[in-house]
């Protein structure tokens, strides 16, 4: 399928393909590489979880859920569809979302922040740099302003992209297009790097 | 370009109502190229999920692990794409059956190592469905359920081993809640086995409670855990 023309894939270096080793065991039920694919993306996991949902219990509670899905759904992973840990990701992202979702009261806490403190970090938190993080980070710096905020309000705080249309006193059409071709570059800039 | 293409960033970021999203997914169904970007848009955003990277609290991993080895995998698709697909087929299954007998010695040796907690065997028969779906849910009380469903057997199960004990006195109670009516849907008379009721009707609320030795015939205590059997 990667021959197909077309197809680009981003490659990631580095842990990437350990990631995808890792879940071919865990699909055969080898709960040995289940814990070090815990090791290899669980800060990830955690991370995203914590950056989408908040609070640490409910976090914690959303990476259980991934992994417990992972775990089920490894043997059904299919390689000819992306990385192993771009699914994981998406995985947890689905949950995280879901769960903020499902919570309206912490919506409604959040769309009292403007967008541009939405992505503060904790100061006491242990950051990891990801081997991502530098590269993600200068690639979102060549995304237009309304390319970056309606991308980040979106995935990070969950907002559908209506709400995201709402909070940015923009139209829905412009919203829509602004996520595709703020993730296009994303992607253009990240294969380049 | 179809419009329905353009909703592939909001897609591929989660931002789309369920309902769109089916619809989008629809779509993908006959546009080969859509896949292809969603895909990819996909992989930018999962490294954008990643450069998040926060350690996670050390008692994480020992619960994740706990519970992977409890929660049985799904068997693997039996594809054919193209034609090669019959050699393929054949290997896939055969990797099929040995994970199928991993899973299932895996299994024996939790129970007989761990002497752990032995479900009953319609909460079991739940739990193991290919089916299933299931989630920990947090109580009040400080424990911790998972729940099971299977649309196939229109059984939900209930594992209780992780609630805190409770005296002889009292027993937790499962009610099913359909139009904020409960009804009893049985006592937890043994935590380690859990408890199987069937599916209740969508939309409709379990709870659970605990109330004095024997039950009650409604709730006469606050619950510790609602959830929403669809959402598991």
């Amino acid at each position: 399928m990667a021959s197909e023309p077309g197809l680009r894939l981003v490659h990631g270096q580095g842990s990437g393909g350990d990631v995808d080793a890792l879940l071919t065991r865990v699909a055969r039920g080898d709960s040995e590489a289940f814990g070090q694919l815990y090791d290899e993306v669980g800060a990830a996991v955690y991370g995203l979880a914590r950056r989408v949902v908040r609070d640490p219990e409910r976090a914690e509670d959303v990476a259980q859920e991934v992994f417990l899905e992972v775990w089920r759904k490894a043997p059904r992973f299919d390689r000819n569809l992306g990385k192993a840990k771009t699914w994981i990701m998406t995985i947890t992202h689905r949950r995280a979302v879901d769960a903020v979702r499902r919570n309206e009261a912490d919506k409604r806490h959040d769309q009292h922040a403007a967008p541009d403190e939405l992505d503060r970090e904790d100061p006491g938190e242990a950051v990891i740099l990801a081997e991502e993080h530098g590269a993600v980070r200068d690639c979102l710096d060549t995304l237009t302003e309304l390319q970056m905020e309606s991308v980040r309000l979106a995935y990070f705080n969950g907002y559908t992209y209506p709400e995201v249309a709402t909070l940015l006193d923009r139209p829905l059409a412009t919203i829509k297009t602004r996520m595709r071709d703020g993730l296009i570059r994303l992607r253009d800039c990240l294969q380049g790097a | 370009m179809s419009d329905l293409h353009t909703l592939s960033g909001a897609y591929a970021l989660d931002a789309l109502s369920g309902d769109e999203a089916r619809e989008f997914e629809g779509h993908m169904g006959d546009c080969a190229s859509c896949s292809i970007e969603v895909l990819e848009l996909r992989e930018a955003a999962a490294s954008m999920g990643a450069s998040e990277a926060l350690t996670p609290p050390p008692a994480l991993k020992a619960r994740v692990l706990a519970a992977a080895e409890r929660q049985p995998q799904l068997p693997p698709l039996v594809t054919h794409i193209d034609g090669a697909g019959k050699k393929r087929r054949r290997r896939r299954i055969a990797i099929g059956a040995a994970a199928a007998v991993l899973a299932a010695v895996a299994g024996v040796t939790v129970t007989q190592t761990q002497g752990g907690p032995e479900l009953s065997r319609p909460v079991a028969a739940v739990f193991h469905s290919p089916d299933v779906h299931s989630t920990q849910v947090r109580t009040s009380n400080g424990g911790t359920i998972t729940v099971a469903t299977s649309q196939r057997l229109d059984e939900m199960a209930v594992d209780t081993h992780q609630l805190p004990a409770l005296s002889k006195a009292q027993v937790y109670q499962l009610w099913s809640i359909v139009g904020g009516h409960p009804r009893s849907a049985g006592l937890v008379t043994d935590v380690t086995a859990g408890r199987a009721m069937p599916l209740p009707p969508h939309g409709a609320a379990v709870a659970i409670t605990i109330e004095p030795a024997g039950g009650s015939r409604q709730p006469t205590s606050q619950p510790i855990v609602v959830l929403s059997p669809s959402r598991v």
